[in-house]
């Protein structure tokens, strides 16, 4: 090819008015080996496109791509996951709220102090007070132990005859039927409060 | 929307399971400006240097395993009736695991004891008692309690001449 139209073409170039079929001329044109020296220096700018043209898969090329599936299929379990979002949320929330609970019952059951701000600073001051309020306990069981005396007491004076009742439950609990008491064991009965009459 | 009502449900669902200090309840649930009350706190530090400070072994005995002795008490008899009843209704709504121990009610005084027992070293009393007077008192006592030492208490103490000057009968 003579080299005067690919000057011209070259400056068309430069000017960006050349056609495709004129780019394609200009790069089959710097395939040639022997180019005049003053045009080498533009060969790979026109060469550049041959050679990413003729570029091929690499030996991994499978690998890849079956990794690349792989990964694609693996982001459509986590869309399915995905559905069940609200599900999760709900669960991850019950969940805080039980930890939550859980952790607030063992620290308070560790230590099991009520919060409060403390009235005294001087134990001397703070004495009185807590002999005060463990006096009111102590009367107060006291009191509950004289009352429960009392009614002892009360009962006693009352002089109900436990062993007559202690005998009528007995014997009321020996009948055979539980409801009537039979001619003898009612003889029984008589005696007892005969006796006790006697007294 | 939901997960504004999560986040109340997970802060409220604790403390309503758990009411919490007795006192505490009540004070907040009761106490009017108009209905003046009396608060003492006594903690589980102020109880230890109280064991230390006493050479009377009684209240060592009493006070050596407590964690905490807290007082609420009014001494207007109005007043004192309306708290009487305001703190019987917080057993019954607030706090039914407590069981009654003690009931007196006599003419002058009426006489209420409540009491948990969550294990051997952990026991919460509730005091409630109200008398012509000293008036209406709320006691609340935690930690491990030592009946035997405690009714013992009035007995030891009333004999020493110095009690009466500490404002006890």
């Amino acid at each position: 090819m003579n080299s005067d139209p690919i000057y011209r073409l070259l400056q068309k170039y430069w000017n960006c008015e050349t056609s495709p079929k004129e780019e394609q001329q200009l790069r089959d044109y710097f395939l040639e080996n022997d180019l005049p020296e003053e045009l080498t220096h533009l060969k790979p700018l026109f060469t550049y496109v041959n050679e990413e043209q003729s570029a091929v898969p690499g030996s991994d090329f499978n690998a890849r791509l079956k990794a690349s599936i792989r990964a694609s299929s693996r982001n459509r379990r986590y869309i399915t996951i995905r559905v069940f979002t609200p599900m999760l949320r709900v669960a991850v929330s019950l969940l805080l709220v039980v930890g939550l609970t859980l952790s607030i019952y063992f620290v308070s059951k560790q230590y099991n102090k009520p919060i409060f701000a403390e009235t005294y600073h001087d134990p001397n001051a703070a004495i009185k007070d807590a002999t005060y309020a463990l006096m009111k306990i102590s009367d107060a069981l006291q009191a509950s132990e004289e009352a429960s005396l009392q009614t002892l007491h009360y009962i006693d004076e009352l002089e109900i005859d436990w062993i007559s009742l202690g005998s009528l439950r007995e014997t009321r609990t020996n009948e055979p039927n539980g409801d009537t008491v039979p001619d003898t064991d009612g003889g029984v009965i008589e005696k007892e409060f005969q006796q006790e009459d006697n007294k | 929307m939901k997960r504004v009502f999560l986040i109340l449900l997970s802060f409220a669902f604790p403390f309503a399971m758990f009411p919490g200090d007795f006192v505490n309840r009540f004070i907040e649930k009761y106490s009017e400006n108009e209905r003046p009350l009396t608060n003492v706190n006594i903690g589980k530090t102020m109880l230890d240097r109280m064991t230390e400070n006493t050479n009377d072994e009684e209240l060592k005995n009493a006070f050596k395993e407590l964690k905490s002795i807290r007082m609420v008490s009014s001494e207007d008899e109005e007043d004192s009736r309306y708290y009487y009843h305001k703190a019987h209704e917080l057993v019954k709504e607030a706090f039914s695991e407590y069981e009654e121990m003690v009931s007196v009610n006599e003419s002058n005084s009426k006489i209420s004891v409540f009491m948990k027992r969550e294990s051997d070293e952990q026991q919460d009393l509730i005091l409630i008692t109200i008398d012509n007077s000293d008036g209406f008192s709320l006691i609340t006592v935690s930690g491990k309690i030592d009946f035997d030492s405690i009714s013992k208490l009035s007995k030891s103490l009333k004999s020493e001449a110095g009690i009466n000057s500490m404002g006890f009968n």
